[in-house]
């Protein structure tokens, strides 16, 4: 049992990228050999060339894998049929064009949420949690997946249960639900992928060599930010589902222990009756090589450098696609690489090192090598990378070589279609990017016929020194030479922008208020009892009483507002009176027991901003241009459905959840500040009275995170009255 | 009543059907293996799986890190690292003469290394001139080598996947090839573990050096478990890093790896599961040409050392710049003891999927974490190893909510029966995953192979189910008892700090070769 405690203990360390913590390994990723002026290996015979001569190899046995059977439906579907009776299991995976490459640069992350909560937000008749048990007692798996290209289902269970998972599959596809609790809890987990996201050297060269290989903004290489997360709503995953997912773009495989007859008729009578929706057009992102550079990332908590160079990669239709793929392996590919050979055996530089110019199916690759060395070698590892990018154009490759790395991949070629999944999935994938069914029998002709000269003439095209921007993630400190020895440093800023903050200049907020938006603000100020009404409103008494949840302490208190940045409040504490002011000149608590103490200025800035999302504030500055109004939507908040109204000014972001009926904004939603840092902030506004004329409420609670965090019953509002200006001037020391 | 007597009937033959899957499988199975102890001991199994003219290979070495000398930390894994780097035959023009250049290489380090660590009396120049001597000595040995043989040989004849691993209880190596190379596997494999020649010695460690610094020193969760480990254990090497101590790893030469090489890489120490295109009456014959000649040894003698029972709670905080992340471990037998089934079902229950008690505790209902679980293999199970749970904070949450949140599941396995539905439908997922195990040439020689070196016979992996089969809810409150107690906890966590305080660890390699 071990073994296999081990490997589910693997799953789970994977999961979080540790998958080094249980066992060390002899290779990390591929490695590539040496371009120098090394003798070619093959000029230099050991005794096991004789041994290998003379042992006998059979001819491969003829080998002609099942292919599977395709059909297509009436209304578009493409189904691939393969059985494979070894084991009692059924898989099937549907694969529906449209992916994050298609999803709005101010919503990145839509795809990836959409993947997540369409299969636990559930059906119309089933919640997530619903599927989750019904699958889970029959040891069956049904999930959803979004990628740059598609959104994938793909489902797997013992035969006998296979019906009853497809049923539910099919009520999936065409009766998905998005919960908004669902929503939500795959927003969590995606903002807690963002704030990790600078805790690992590899993640950071990966994400940022993407970004320097394709432009930041690129849907290629950007990222999900906090603010382009907050904006995706519920009805953008339905309007998403509606686009996609209709039957005329969707590949379906399916495969196992079943009979294709029986299987095919059950599969038209399912999914036959469907309707076609509309083509979907995937326009192309123009793609523009990287520009060549030094760009340094700082990370001071580590002693080891990440290094990439970056150029631009080809498209797998690209004719130098066979010539390239035999140069990946001589250069880069496998244990008897260049890269491998000089830079981790000879150099002893790294554990981890690899190159190749990659080929994508439907846009360019980047080339990307890669080393990760000890800080105090950084500059050394560059120039040995320069040197074996030099050493391909001026050395050619030898016919050992190319021989060494033809049969690497000729003689390996059986594995690409050594089971029937893969032979369907080889099939699924041609059809999906609309490349010939027999491209892997023309791949191996291609293969055969790439000469020596070939691979020099691709290796000089795509590997030119002076055309690779040099990414280098580490601590300066230690390097043995500074990076501004290989010419001008761009120094990257990867700080992770908070959620709220600066939004607006990261280019991720709505950059403009909708109409819906500035409709849905008028309809607040005339349920609080009109704009003029709360323009006319200069100062404010309010007299409350506080529970703090955490504490479970009530506290009377009586707060004075002056404009919109000054506030005073008094509190009855057990532990006698306290004060607090706030104002952008000064900020103090006083307290007899122990004087008056100066407030941090974080915590200064937090209460005015405080103030910034009162709704007289707000309706200050209605009709400022600085200002945002936008609608996002609808969502529930208890039993109401509430139109949800983003609102982008005064240094922050924030979020009403309003009811449609009186205006009444139900709920805020916004960045606060949790004793451990930031943290979500919701506060919920009910019991509605009216106070000259203003329609306001008199209970509030808030929560930070989901956690309860306070609460209010407010005694009274007062507009208007006159306030001393002493009372927000900081007493001279006593 | 006639009606409703049908449907459940119908049910329970359900229920039957879906149990009775696996055992025919491993009728099935029983057919297609077999079974071969060679005169020197070495155990070769080999499953039948005709599909597609391939097969794969997985060697087991019943030698892990925890088996690593004192003071020679990372010895095991180094051992693998040379395991690619040829033989007397393979990766070599002239190995009489590399021989002679290889002796004088391992001399030349010892006297260096003797003169650079002297405590008092150190003299700076003579290092220097031992120093020059070392580096002229390597690069005379190296004029005779022909760099990764081993692995171009294997990547020309059609070789993928070719890796190694190092456990603290075992050291794994794989690859797949066409079925018409069997024979130049059975060559290779058994030159490799019979006439390997520890070449590049010295210059391998700095690569294993480079390892140890991407998987552990600038991995703030690796540099976690490391001191984790080293909490949690006294004086088992459990507690002992398994890539090696820096001073140790730095220290290693190769005299010493050939030393654990004779110790422990005996044929009765070994087991090899094949699995693939192959016949019985073709693979057997060139096992035992190339395997047969490979001289017997002793099977080692089991560990002594047994852990000392914990009786105080020990915590490690890590204060870094990273964000935080939380994990607690319990002291449990190994998977020898009869309650090793018990922890599994534990481990499935607390972790597996959505429907899993951590996962709906904490991350849908309380809005904590982005993941938690509970499992075994940290940092083995072939000794006592432990039980642990970790758990991944949300922005803005706390390692003390994920503790609070692992303790309240924890109560409630200790104080309520689980559920009947729960029970069974942790059953019906384990046999389900065993059946998904056996798809492929790879993974099923990877289960093979550990059953037969674990247990002594591969059936066991099969037996595993049934003695989940058997597990009550009894079992797992007695189970959850005995060991979720605070005496027998380490806890280890990571506390977010952007400026935490500088402590004198900078990498003080020094550059000596």
């Amino acid at each position: 049992m071990s073994r296999r405690k081990i490997l589910s203990t693997a799953v789970f360390i994977a999961s979080l990228g540790l998958s080094a913590l249980l066992a060390f390994a002899q290779t990390s990723t591929p490695a590539k050999p040496d371009a120098a002026k090394a003798v070619p290996q093959g000029e230099k015979q050991d005794l096991a060339a004789a041994d290998l001569r003379a042992i006998k190899k059979p001819a491969l046995p003829e080998f002609h894998p099942q292919q599977p059977k395709r059909i297509q439906l009436d209304n578009g579907m493409v189904i691939f049929l393969q059985e494979d009776h070894e084991l009692p299991l059924i898989g099937m995976g549907i694969n529906i064009r449209g992916g994050s490459k298609s999803e709005p640069e101010n919503k990145a992350g839509l795809v990836s949420i959409y993947g997540s909560a369409w299969r636990t937000g559930g059906t119309k008749t089933r919640t997530g949690d619903q599927l989750d048990d019904l699958l889970a007692t029959r040891a069956a798996t049904l999930e959803t997946n979004g990628s740059a290209l598609s959104t994938f289902v793909s489902l797997s269970s013992l035969k006998g249960d296979f019906d009853f998972v497809l049923d539910l599959t099919n009520d999936l596809l065409r009766n998905p639900e998005f919960r908004q609790e669902k929503i939500d809890l795959a927003k969590d987990q995606i903002k807690t992928g963002i704030s990790r996201r600078n805790d690992d050297l590899g993640q950071i060269s990966g994400r940022e060599a993407n970004k320097i290989g394709y432009g930041a903004r690129s849907p290629y290489a950007r990222v999900p930010e906090y603010s382009t997360v907050a904006a995706i709503t519920r009805q953008d995953l339905l309007d998403w589902h509606a686009r996609y997912v209709h039957p005329n773009n969707i590949i379906l495989g399916i495969s196992g222990d079943f009979d294709s007859v029986a299987m095919e008729a059950k599969l038209r009578s399912l999914f036959g009756n469907w309707p076609k929706g509309p083509a979907v057009q995937v326009s192309p992102v123009p793609i523009t090589p990287p520009t060549p550079g030094i760009y340094f990332v700082a990370k001071d908590d580590v002693n080891q450098s990440e290094i990439r160079m970056i150029a631009a990669g080809i498209r797998r239709d690209d004719p130098d696609y066979y010539a390239v793929d035999v140069m990946n392996h001589i250069f880069g590919g496998g244990f008897s690489s260049r890269l491998f050979s000089n830079l981790r055996t000879k150099a002893g530089l790294a554990y981890s090192v690899f190159g190749s110019v990659s080929a994508q199916f439907d846009h360019p690759g980047l080339t990307i090598l890669g080393i990760g060395t000890k800080s105090g070698t950084t500059a050394q590892a560059i120039d040995g990378l320069y040197k074996e990018i030099e050493g391909m154009r001026t050395n050619p490759v030898t016919e050992e070589e190319l021989r060494r790395g033809k049969e690497a991949i000729l003689n390996s070629f059986v594995f690409e279609y050594d089971s029937r999944v893969k032979v369907m999935n080889a099939h699924s994938n041609y059809e999906f990017h609309g490349y010939p069914q027999d491209f892997l029998e023309r791949y191996q002709k291609g293969i055969e016929k790439v000469t020596a000269a070939d691979v020099d003439r691709v290796a000089r095209k795509y590997l030119d020194k002076n055309k690779f921007a040099v990414l280098v993630v580490g601590k300066a400190a230690d390097f043995d030479k500074p990076l501004s020895t290989f010419g001008p440093v761009t120094t990257l800023d990867i700080t992770i922008p908070q959620p709220g903050a600066a939004a607006a200049a990261a280019g991720s907020a709505p950059a403009a208020s909708n109409p819906e938006g500035k409709a849905l603000l008028a309809k607040v100020l005339e349920g609080a009892g009109g704009a003029a009404k709360l323009r006319a409103i200069k100062s404010l008494r309010e007299k409350s009483t506080i529970t703090l949840k955490a504490q479970g302490m009530s506290v009377d208190a009586d707060m004075t507002q002056l404009g919109d940045d000054k506030v005073h409040m008094k509190l009855n504490t057990p532990g006698g009176e306290m004060t607090m002011v706030v104002t952008p000149q000064a900020a103090f608590m006083s307290m007899a027991a122990m004087g008056d103490r100066d407030m941090p200025s974080s915590q200064r800035d937090d209460q005015l901003k405080a103030l910034r999302r009162e709704l007289w504030y707000i309706a200050q500055h209605s009709d400022d241009p600085q200002f945002i109004f936008f609608a996002q939507g609808k969502e529930k908040v208890g039993d109401i459905e509430t139109l949800v109204l983003d609102i982008t000014g005064g240094g922050q972001q924030l979020r009403w959840f309003v009811d449609p009926k009186s205006g009444h904004v139900l709920r805020a939603q916004f960045q606060g500040t949790s004793p451990t840092g930031p943290a979500t902030e919701i506060v919920d506004y009910s019991d509605w009275k009216t106070v000259d004329g203003l329609s306001l409420p008199f209970h509030v609670e808030s929560s930070l995170n989901g956690q309860p965090n306070m609460s209010a019953v407010i005694s009274s509002y007062e507009f208007n009255p006159v306030v001393d200006a002493s009372i927000f001037e900081k007493p001279a020391p006593k | 009543m006639r009606r409703s007597f049908f449907v459940f009937t119908l049910a329970i033959m359900a229920l039957l059907l879906r149990s009775s899957a696996p055992a025919q499988d491993m009728a099935s199975f029983e057919k297609r293996i077999t079974v071969k102890v060679l005169k020197n001991g070495l155990t070769v199994i080999l499953c039948e799986r005709p599909e597609a003219p391939v097969f794969s290979f997985f060697t087991i070495v019943d030698a892990g890190a925890v088996q690593d000398p004192q003071g020679q930390s990372g010895m095991a894994h180094m051992f693998e690292h040379m395991a690619f780097k040829g033989t007397d035959r393979i990766g070599t023009t002239d190995y009489a003469k590399e021989k002679v250049a290889l002796e004088k290489v391992d001399r030349a380090w010892a006297a260096y290394d003797h003169a650079d660590r002297k405590q008092t009396g150190r003299d700076a120049k003579e290092v220097a001139v031992l120093k020059t001597a070392f580096d002229n000595a390597v690069e005379d040995a190296n004029q005779y080598v022909i760099k990764n043989r081993f692995g171009e040989i294997v990547e020309r004849e059609g070789g993928v996947g070719l890796n190694a691993s190092t456990s603290m209880d075992s050291t794994q190596y794989f690859y797949s090839l066409p079925a018409n190379r069997f024979e130049i596997w059975a060559y290779l494999e058994s030159a490799r573990f019979s006439n390997p020649v520890l070449r590049e010695f010295y210059k391998e460690r700095d690569v294993v050096h480079e390892e140890r610094r991407l998987r552990t020193d600038s991995s703030p969760v690796g540099k976690m478990i490391e001191q984790f480990m080293a909490a949690a254990y006294t004086a088992h090497p459990y507690g002992r890093s398994g890539v090696g101590w820096p001073s140790e790893l730095d220290h290693l030469t190769a005299p010493e790896a050939a030393q654990f090489y004779r110790k422990y890489y005996t044929p009765s120490n070994t087991v090899i599961a094949l699995v693939g295109a192959l016949k019985p009456e073709q693979v057997f014959p060139i096992v035992e040409k190339y395997f047969g000649p490979i001289p017997s040894g002793p099977k080692p003698e089991p560990l002594t050392t047994v852990e000392p029972d914990q009786f105080a709670e020990r915590t490690v905080v890590m204060r870094e710049k990273s964000q935080p992340f939380y994990i607690e471990g319990y002291h449990r037998p190994s998977d020898l003891d009869p309650d090793d089934a018990v922890y599994d079902v534990i481990s499935d229950l607390v972790s597996q999927g959505r429907t899993s008690r951590l996962y709906r505790s904490m991350v849908r209902d309380q809005k904590i974490a982005a993941g938690a679980a509970g499992f075994s293999g940290l940092p083995g199970t072939k000794y006592p190893g432990l039980f642990s749970f970790f758990a991944i904070p949300l922005p803005g949450h706390t390692t003390q909510e994920m503790a609070q949140a692992i303790h309240e599941q924890i109560e409630r396995l200790k104080n309520e029966d689980v559920s009947d539905e729960e029970l069974q439908m942790v059953k019906t997922r384990t046999k389900a995953n065993l059946i998904r195990q056996l798809a492929n040439n790879q993974g099923l020689a990877i289960q093979l192979a550990s059953s037969q070196q674990r247990y002594g016979d591969w059936r066991e992996l099969f037996r595993s189910v049934d003695k989940i089969d058997k597990v009550t809810k009894a079992d797992i409150r007695r189970v959850a008892n005995k060991t979720f107690v605070a005496g027998n906890r380490t806890v280890a966590m990571i506390e977010n700090d952007p400026a935490p305080p500088k402590a004198a660890t900078a990498d003080k390699q020094k550059e000596k070769h």
